[in-house]
């Protein structure tokens, strides 16, 4: 479809509006206010978790066995029965793996969330990023990645690498900005609203509990 | 939505005789402001700092609009977007409408937009046969009610839990209940569905980033997000103010955003959208509409009212300021309330039609003091009261009143004259200093508070007495 409107109408209008330019004001590097100190990784996973759990999230840290039964009990309390994997997602899938014997869990099929009745479902995903500012972790939907477990799941599980963990949001953009991915998707805490008598509930149309595990993984 | 601005008068008499509507607001404002407050105590860094350079970000964008617009459209337009331009309301209704004809949408499912608001997009495409679901649960709400939001970013605090439960059980036929979160997941079993058949989502924008053509939009349901990935076609309705520079002059906006709307440091999701979906994404829409619309931004952008357009609708100015924290959204009488609105509705609806919007306000201040991007808006809403004079939007009341006025304090004779005799009055009748009732005309002020009674002795006198005392004159 063409686009409708007549853009040149808009971009004269808004010039003839402006009197001619000002001078373009000074811009101050956004790095530059932050210099800071290098962190070491336990400070940031610290700040990390801090920041997360004041969202209402979880975190979970260790090794990938020593996180499993905190976890299976985390997963066990909100009533899930079955686990979400992306195809390719070989850390998530090596977690879905170690778990589902601990459930009993089964593996959903995307399909099934998607139509139909679905039972209640942990995402399993590994971060793309996560940022110690705001306990925040990243999925994109790069080279062929789902933001499907994150979003339709009822847990979300985010696996994150002590090595992915960057300071701020910047740092994140600045790695995608020269060709950002369709989506770049902020996730903080679980699914939450307060629109019926400023009453906090989570789980309004995404997920009602997040959960970071952060844990050194093969891949 | 059709403007009534110019019954404010009128809405705000419903909004004072409403009580549950008055502790509704107050309780939500007074929540809002507690929460931002704590937020911006720990802000890292220099919260005031942050303000000011958010405000200097957003001046100096708006100074060269034109580039950064050009440059947005381009860029969304080569990752796969069709930007349509809409001059005004009318406009981007019909671009929309065209949009949805031309893809055959039957259902659309919608994320929070003020813009959207602002043309009646809904009204427009339920006329065209498309169904539109608002999937905010506030805005859920209130489209179920059919009512306009009454707030920016709680667009349903006006609601009870009760009246909530009861439209549930008349609109959706579900059981009643007035458990929350069984309202809440009421809400989302029944939109999940439509997030799932809709063909298109609809959003708005919170910033539109020149440098690479993408979209942020912030949420906390997870709305949002469902409404831009799940359906095929993804339509994006923002105004020409939204855009800022740079990929990294986001998260500093961000910052300020999140913690001035409901205190948090970030919302619960941040989605940064580029283009469509790319060869190899499994997910995604694969048509992307940007309709940008200008409905008087232009004109805004000429003259001394520029600054408002800084705005970026965080609603902290509502929540703080006295008057919206006493009638609520509704009586201002269009989509766009409290303070912020006070300023936009009259610039964009004309003073014809808002002239009473600035003219409430006691100019105390607070809203600007709250303001992350530093918009003056007492003095915006000044120059705008003396503007709608200056149109001849006055009473003969008014007229009278400021003509008496200045005949008195012309005169000193007559104003001692009249001194003398209203100290007299009020040692004699109104000992306690207050006037609790006043006859017909001016009843207006005494049916709700007492009038100040006249100094038994008039301060002109009590200056001239303590003259040698003041401390600088010592």
């Amino acid at each position: 479809m063409e686009p409708l409107g007549n853009r040149d109408d808009l971009i004269r209008r808004v010039h003839a509006a402006l009197h001619g330019h000002g001078e373009t004001a000074h811009r101050p590097d956004p790095r530059a206010s932050a210099p800071g100190p290098p962190e070491s990784i336990e400070k940031r996973i610290d700040r990390f978790s801090e920041a997360l759990r004041s969202a209402a999230g979880t975190v979970v840290a260790g090794n990938l066995y020593s996180v499993l039964p905190a976890l299976c009990e985390g997963l066990r309390s909100e009533g899930v029965t079955a686990l979400l994997v992306p195809e390719g997602d070989t850390a998530a899938r090596e977690l879905a793996d170690a778990l589902m014997p601990m459930g009993p869990f089964r593996l959903a099929s995307t399909s099934e969330l998607l139509h139909g009745n679905s039972p209640v479902t942990a995402g399993i995903q590994s971060s793309e990023f996560a940022i110690a500012e705001s306990g925040t972790v990243v999925s994109t939907g790069r080279s062929g990645r789902t933001l499907l477990p994150g979003l339709v799941t009822d847990v979300h599980v985010a696996i994150v690498r002590p090595g992915i963990l960057v300071d701020r949001m910047e740092d994140v953009l600045a790695a995608l900005a020269a060709d950002p991915p369709r989506t770049i998707s902020f996730i903080t805490g679980p699914s939450r609203t307060g629109d019926i008598e400023q009453t906090l509930t989570l789980g309004a149309h995404g997920p009602r509990a997040m959960i970071a595990v952060i844990t050194e993984t093969s891949t | 939505m059709e403007p009534r601005c110019h019954d404010f008068s009128r809405n705000v008499e419903r909004a004072l005789a409403n009580r549950n509507l008055q502790a509704a607001i107050s309780r939500t404002t007074g929540r809002f402001l507690e929460h931002r407050n704590a937020a911006v105590r720990s802000f890292p860094g220099d919260f005031e700092a942050a303000r000011e350079a958010a405000s200097r970000l957003k001046l100096a964008t708006l100074r060269d609009l034109d580039i950064h617009l050009a440059r947005f459209i381009d860029e969304a337009e080569r990752r796969g977007a069709a930007v349509h331009i809409a001059r005004d309301s009318a406009e981007a209704r019909d671009i929309s409408v065209r949009i949805a004809r031309e893809e055959g949408i039957g259902l659309a499912v919608k994320s929070k937009s003020m813009a959207t608001e602002e043309i009646g997009l809904n009204e427009a495409l339920e006329a065209a046969g498309v169904e539109v679901v608002e999937s905010d649960l506030g805005e859920y709400i209130i489209q179920l009610a059919g009512e306009p939001p009454s707030h920016l970013i709680a667009p349903a605090v006006h609601k009870t839990r009760e009246e909530v439960a009861r439209l549930f059980a008349d609109k959706l036929g579900e059981p009643y209940t007035e458990e929350i979160p069984e309202l809440v997941a009421i809400a989302r079993r029944r939109l999940r569905e439509k997030f799932l058949s809709a063909g298109m989502g609809i959003s708005g924008a919170n910033f539109l980033i020149a440098e690479t053509g993408s979209i942020a939009i912030v949420s906390n349901e997870a709305n949002a997000r469902m409404a831009t990935t799940l359906p095929r076609v993804h339509m994006v309705v923002a105004s020409i103010e939204k855009v800022i520079p740079l990929m990294s002059d986001l998260p500093p906006m961000l910052r300020l955003l999140t913690r001035s709307a409901t205190g948090q440091p970030i919302s619960s999701y941040v989605s940064v959208l580029t283009g469509v979906r790319r060869p190899g994404d499994v997910e995604g829409p694969s048509k992307l509409h940007i309709l940008l619309v200008d409905n008087g931004r232009s004109a805004i952008l000429k003259g001394k009212y520029r600054e408002m357009l800084k705005c970026i609708r965080c609603g902290a100015c509502l929540n703080i300021c006295p008057v919206y924290q006493t009638i609520g959204g509704h009586a201002y009488g269009w989509v766009y309330p409290g303070p912020m609105g006070s300023v936009l509705s009259p610039l964009l609806l004309g003073l014809r039609e808002a002239s009473a919007l600035p003219d409430a306000s006691s100019l105390c201040g607070a809203c600007a003091d709250v303001c992350p991007v530093k918009i003056p808006l007492p003095d915006l809403l000044l120059e705008l009261r003396a503007d709608a004079r200056a149109q001849g939007h006055r009473t003969p009341a008014e007229v009278l009143g400021m003509k008496g006025f200045a005949a008195i304090m012309g005169r000193a004779g007559i104003l001692e004259a009249l001194e003398r005799i209203g100290g007299v009055f009020s040692q004699l009748l109104f000992k306690d200093g207050k006037i609790p009732w006043l006859p017909f005309r001016l009843s207006g002020w005494t049916d709700r508070r007492d009038f100040p009674a006249p100094a038994v002795r008039p301060f002109r006198k009590v200056w001239k007495s303590k003259r040698g005392v003041l401390p600088w004159n010592r």
